[in-house]
């Protein structure tokens, strides 16, 4: 186990409805978030002296939220980012509390990710208004290829061909995000798919449907971590953090697709350090959390953090195997696929609150920390949610993973 | 033809690093770039520097323009105005035939297919062509499917 095992904590979770419109500002949202993050955790303003966040020139500054929040910070820090962006934030706090810089760090995201600047292209159905190609979008947009779904579905219908999994794998991770997301009363889509409605739903770009893309939502959320020493005093049980890595592939540390195989991914690299550093092995995870982007991007994850072999993970996820109650469940909250978008941040969150056994789901006890397990009545709490991995991210340039326990693990 | 791109909804503004490039297509030369130091050639070409080696003294290599689709997507829901009227269009990744280095790396480039969803397969050799576009100043490099192979893969709906 690693020097830095189990010394930090996250003790704050908070985020503001997803929605679409939400007809409000990103420095709005990013204060509700943090505000919301601070009271969970039982802190006032004057106990946070870090702040980070990240953004794809899309929000508002750790600055703007701070003088709105009366925070007063001896470290802030905004970088541009992207879906690994989160776990790497967190472990970024970890080292900015252990060399002394802050002592209680909060990491936020705040995007209207649906109403304002959407990824990769102009708002279809929309005024389409002309559009320059600068940089790297004269080589990718020049020829009509520039959304995530476009760009990922490269990866994709090679890794099709290279393993020969079909796109009914796709559709067990749709069918098994959705259900969760069918016990979660803030989800944007809470109906039940099966199989068939994803095989019958619409092409976006092929290979991909409909439900293989995830919901772009209006959305902010943030995430408190200090030190062990000062959780044990807050509102909720700590979630420690018990290791993770943030990297870039060996070979092609940016977009390249001459990288040998375009479906192998950062995470190839990164999960043995973490596993490492978390002293536990693929047996000891309950459940797992991955950046559902796309419903392919959980497959490559399966693979890149070793929870199968690679070319494997088509079979490893066939039989509803990462539904709730099964082998290995998945994005609990129902992931960008259903529940919205919030650019990676989300499945941290829900992990902390099922390691506290305080899943906000429609169960009716749940605010008493009690829960059914009733699957019928609503309740998306795990019995035995003690340690999960949590995997960001499908790309090359960058995947990071958390791995967490709650205080009973 | 199944692409008609719209150039005055789509400005391509070349820049210091990739001017040369857009030139190059204006006379229908295909380009990637090549490291002076160790002879590594890459796409696409804003990128300045070796990923090799990190030299920044970079030249071009001219391609003949043939390769292998190594991948591909069908863009049914296009997001860029310029393109709403060409859906559905190909996109494809292809395998450059003259820009195999010895340690085995093979130069991929991308770029939008002028055949038809019905044609394409993974596997299949293609060849550059040079299509004026509506904006006088770019000359976009297309790839058209100019052969069959024996190992070739479609994907299955």
């Amino acid at each position: 186990m690693g020097a830095l095992t189990d010394k930090y904590c996250i003790v704050g979770v908070g985020e503001t409805p997803h929605l679409r419109p939400s007809n409000r500002t990103t420095l709005s949202m990013a204060c509700e978030a943090v505000r919301n993050a601070m009271a969970d955790a039982g802190l006032k303003p004057s106990d946070i002296d870090g702040m980070t966040s990240y953004q794809a020139a899309d929000s508002t500054t750790s600055g703007h939220v701070a003088t709105a929040l009366g925070l007063r910070l001896n470290y802030c820090l905004d970088i541009l980012g992207g879906g690994s962006s989160t776990e790497a934030l967190v472990a970024h706090a970890i080292g900015l509390i252990e060399a002394g810089y802050a002592k209680t760090i909060v990491c936020f995201r705040s995007m209207n990710g649906r109403s304002g600047r959407r990824m990769g292209g102009q708002i279809p159905g929309g005024p389409i208004p002309a559009v320059n190609a600068e940089g790297d979008n004269q080589f990718n947009m020049g020829w009509g290829w520039t959304t995530p779904a476009q760009r990922f579905g490269m990866s994709a219908m090679r890794y099709l061909r290279d393993t020969g999994c079909t796109t009914k794998a796709f559709a067990e991770i749709a069918v098994a995000h959705r259900y969760h997301a069918s016990l979660n009363p803030k989800a944007i889509h809470r109906s039940p798919i099966t199989i068939d409605d994803h095989q019958r739903s619409r092409w976006v770009v092929k290979p991909f449907r409909l439900l293989d893309c995830c919901q772009e939502t209006d959305v902010a959320a943030a995430i408190i971590v200090t030190s062990r020493e000062r959780a044990y005093d807050l509102r909720h049980p700590p979630v420690f953090i018990m290791g993770g890595y943030a990297r870039t592939m060996t070979e092609s540390p940016q977009w390249n697709y001459s990288r040998p195989v375009l479906h192998y991914v950062a995470g190839n690299y990164g999960w043995k350090r973490a596993f490492g550093m978390a002293g536990i092995t693929h047996r000891d995870v309950d459940f797992i959390s991955c950046y559902d982007a796309f419903t392919f991007t959980t497959l490559i994850q399966l693979e890149a953090n070793g929870f199968c072999r690679a070319g494997e993970a088509g079979e490893f996820v066939k039989g509803g195997r990462l539904q709730i109650d099964h082998e290995l469940p998945s994005n609990l909250s129902g992931g960008h696929l259903s529940e919205g978008y919030t650019h990676g941040v989300q499945m941290v969150i829900e992990n902390v609150r099922q390691l506290r056994h305080r899943a906000d789901d429609a169960c009716p006890d749940w605010r008493e920390g009690k829960h059914s397990y009733d699957r019928s009545a609503g309740c998306r709490q795990l019995r035995k949610a003690k340690i999960c991995c949590g995997m960001a991210w499908g790309w090359e340039n960058m995947g990071s993973c958390l791995v967490l326990r709650g205080m009973a693990a | 033809m199944a692409v008609t791109i719209d150039y005055s909804k789509l400005r391509i503004l070349p820049d210091p690093d990739t001017r040369e490039w857009w030139e190059a297509a204006r006379q229908h030369r295909y380009l990637v770039r090549q490291c002076k130091r160790c002879g590594h050639k890459w796409f696409p070409p804003n990128i300045p520097a070796c990923d090799k080696c990190t030299a920044m003294e970079i030249s071009w290599f001219e391609t003949a323009g043939k390769g292998v689709i190594h991948s591909y997507v069908v863009v049914v829901q296009p997001i860029v105005g310029a393109f709403v009227s060409s859906v559905p269009y190909v996109v494809a990744i292809i395998e450059l035939d003259d820009c195999k280095e010895a340690d085995g790396t093979v130069t991929r480039v991308a770029g939008v297919l002028t055949n038809a969803e019905a044609e394409v397969a993974i596997g299949l050799p293609c060849t550059v062509l040079f299509e004026e576009t509506n904006d006088p100043k770019i000359v976009m490099p297309r790839w058209r499917i100019s052969g069959e192979a024996d190992d070739t893969w479609k994907f299955s709906e």
